[in-house]
């Protein structure tokens, strides 16, 4: 097999069809959420539910991860503060600043935006990288975090961390020829975007939307029957 | 075609002795071949040994072998391979090889033409049968069998199978007609193929490119004249000595990808700086081919070390591999609106129709509850 034939398709068709199956299968989640139905407000409400809204956003993206004597995050756990918190920044400072995925949100946006110098966004690449093995081991030796475990939990750990490993070393031309990394690292984003409706990791989106409806639901602060 | 030997119609061209060995040297360094240690070097024995010097084997074979005679057909071309070889500035290494083969049909260079030229050609067929290299520029079209280029009334395709049975190897030269090029590029009208995807029974040897370059064709050449046998070949039937590495192993502007350092506009300080291009599309990181160490007008430049990104012209499909100026990150294209609205519309009607099955239940489980309640 000709390995840039076969980035040519990982890039291409197969990519495309991943990213419709995650589009489509994120909007099947979400409108099946929604259209379930929602509470009547039975008494006037005596906040305000937008008010509400924005706090709960404040605290839940910049209050509670980032300072944790708050709800003393760091003291009930530090493994998961430290690490946990490590990989969601790495992810994210990768998956946006980083100038390769720009490129590929520029392609499908039409838009660009600033991006981190490549050395910055590679160690925090390596953190994360990091971050998930020490959050492996942790559910493998943690009794409670043991027995929630399934299957689902170790092929989410795994679906995630193939990318990231393999474009680590695509970065540094590590083992293989670029073309056969690259192609690899397509194959795995390919498969975790069909995955990711289908599994808890649709949190990246569904976070944001309890934040949402639970702010409203403080904000609102009247009687509940 | 004469029958004396090449080393006897290059002394008669003037060339001495000791010019001959240089370009003996000369040859064997753009084949890639080693060279063993001199002798009275500390090294083993057998390195030192004359008869294993391998520029003394290209000068004995040089001197011993007659030309060998070679067909150039060209099909959905653009003579560039052609220009590129004729016009390259290295003049002992491109005189040396055009020295020991005799170019019998060309239809850019031939200066004779029509039956006069095709005659000769079919009598260079007849006599040199197995012997001959046959030269491929340009792709073969397929479609509507073939209709689309036609030379003295006969298609591409029947003219590459009549000329290909009677070759001792075929050489393909450019994109063109090793992996279809630009004629093949989508929608390919003309059902455009490369060499080896007709040709099955041959040893067809790639050197793609657009144009080829120069020093790699000869080289090449010079490998089979020699040796009588072909280079090691990729899986892509390249030879492994100049499709070995990438654009971006060699790159002269490597360390600044290491280093992060990226042009991101023509015009900006980056590319002033000679930053690595790779943001502005460069397909270095893909791309088999010995512009990085080779280069082109006699090693003066290649496109990246003057500021161009590579384009990747010795890759399959590389017209078709994404936009020439877009990051190689970026996907070859994006789903199109109406597929993207599918996936929506899908997702939509799907995930309301489960809500509605949901709601029913939910509303169902709640006349439920009252019930029990009014029994109770």
């Amino acid at each position: 097999m000709n390995w840039n034939a076969f980035l040519e398709f990982t890039r291409g068709p197969l990519f495309n069809i991943a990213l419709l199956i995650f589009v489509g299968g994120m909007t099947y989640r979400l409108v099946r959420v929604i259209l379930l139905g929602w509470k009547r407000d039975h008494v006037p409400t005596m906040g305000s539910k937008l008010g509400g809204v924005i706090k709960s956003f404040i605290k839940g993206t910049l209050i509670w991860p980032f300072i944790p004597w708050v709800k003393r995050t760091f003291s009930k756990n530090p493994v998961i503060y430290l690490a946990g918190g490590l990989f969601h920044l790495g992810l994210l400072a990768v998956i946006l600043l980083g100038a390769p995925h720009m490129l590929v949100w520029k392609s499908l946006l039409g838009f660009g935006w600033w991006t981190l110098p490549l050395p910055i966004v590679d160690w925090l690449a390596a953190g994360a990288i990091a971050a998930m093995i020490a959050l492996l081991i942790n559910r493998l030796v943690n009794p409670v975090l043991k027995l929630i475990s399934g299957p689902a939990e170790y092929l989410n750990w795994t679906l995630v961390f193939l990318p990231m490993v393999t474009g680590y070393m695509m970065t540094h031309h590590l083992f293989f020829r670029y073309e056969v990394l690259f192609s690899l690292h397509m194959l795995c984003v390919d498969v975790l975007l069909i995955w990711i409706p289908m599994s808890r990791i649709s949190h990246f989106i569904f976070y944001f939307f309890s934040r949402t409806i639970h702010g409203a639901d403080f904000g609102k602060r009247a009687v509940s029957p | 075609m004469s029958e004396e030997t090449i080393y006897q119609r290059l002394q008669k061209q003037g060339v001495s002795r000791r010019d001959f060995l240089k370009l003996c040297g000369t040859l064997v360094g753009a084949m890639g071949l080693a060279v063993p240690p001199l002798e009275g070097s500390n090294l083993p024995g057998h390195l030192g040994k004359i008869e294993d010097k391998t520029i003394l084997k290209v000068a004995r074979a040089l001197e011993s072998k007659a030309r060998i005679p070679v067909i150039w057909l060209e099909f959905q071309d653009c003579a560039g391979c052609s220009e590129a070889l004729t016009r390259s500035q290295s003049p002992t290494l491109i005189d040396l090889v055009l020295n020991t083969i005799s170019v019998e049909y060309h239809e850019t260079l031939t200066a004779a033409a029509g039956f006069q030229t095709e005659a000769n050609k079919e009598s260079v067929m007849q006599n040199y049968h197995g012997q001959y290299v046959l030269v491929v520029e340009g792709s073969i079209p397929t479609a509507a069998d073939g209709v689309y280029c036609t030379i003295g009334g006969r298609t591409a395709l029947d003219l590459l199978k009549e000329a290909a049975e009677g070759a001792a190897a075929i050489i393909s030269t450019g994109n063109c007609a090793t992996f279809g090029g630009l004629p093949k590029a989508n929608p390919n009208p003309t059902g455009a193929k490369g060499t080896w995807e007709i040709i099955t029974d041959k040893p067809v040897v790639n050197i793609p490119g657009c144009p080829a370059i120069p020093e790699v064709f000869t080289g090449t050449l010079a490998y089979f004249v020699i040796f009588g046998a072909l280079p090691e070949l990729d899986d892509l039937n390249r030879p492994i000595t100049f499709y070995g590495k990438t654009i971006h192993d060699r790159c002269l502007r490597r360390p600044f990808y290491e280093a992060g350092k990226f042009a991101l506009s023509f015009d900006d300080e980056g590319a002033k700086e000679g930053w690595c291009l790779y943001k502005l599309g460069c397909k270095g990181p893909t791309t088999y081919n010995a512009c990085a160490s080779l280069k082109w007008d006699a090693g003066l430049s290649f496109p990246v070390q003057s500021g161009h990104p590579c384009l990747g012209c010795s890759e399959p499909n590389f017209w078709d591999g994404g936009g020439f100026y877009q990051g190689q990150s970026a996907p070859l294209n994006r789903p199109g609106l109406t597929a993207a609205g599918a996936a929506v519309g899908g997702g939509l009607v799907v995930g309301a129709a489960m809500a509605a099955g949901n709601r029913a239940q939910k509303k169902r489980a709640a006349s439920g509850l009252e019930e029990e309640k009014n029994q109770e």
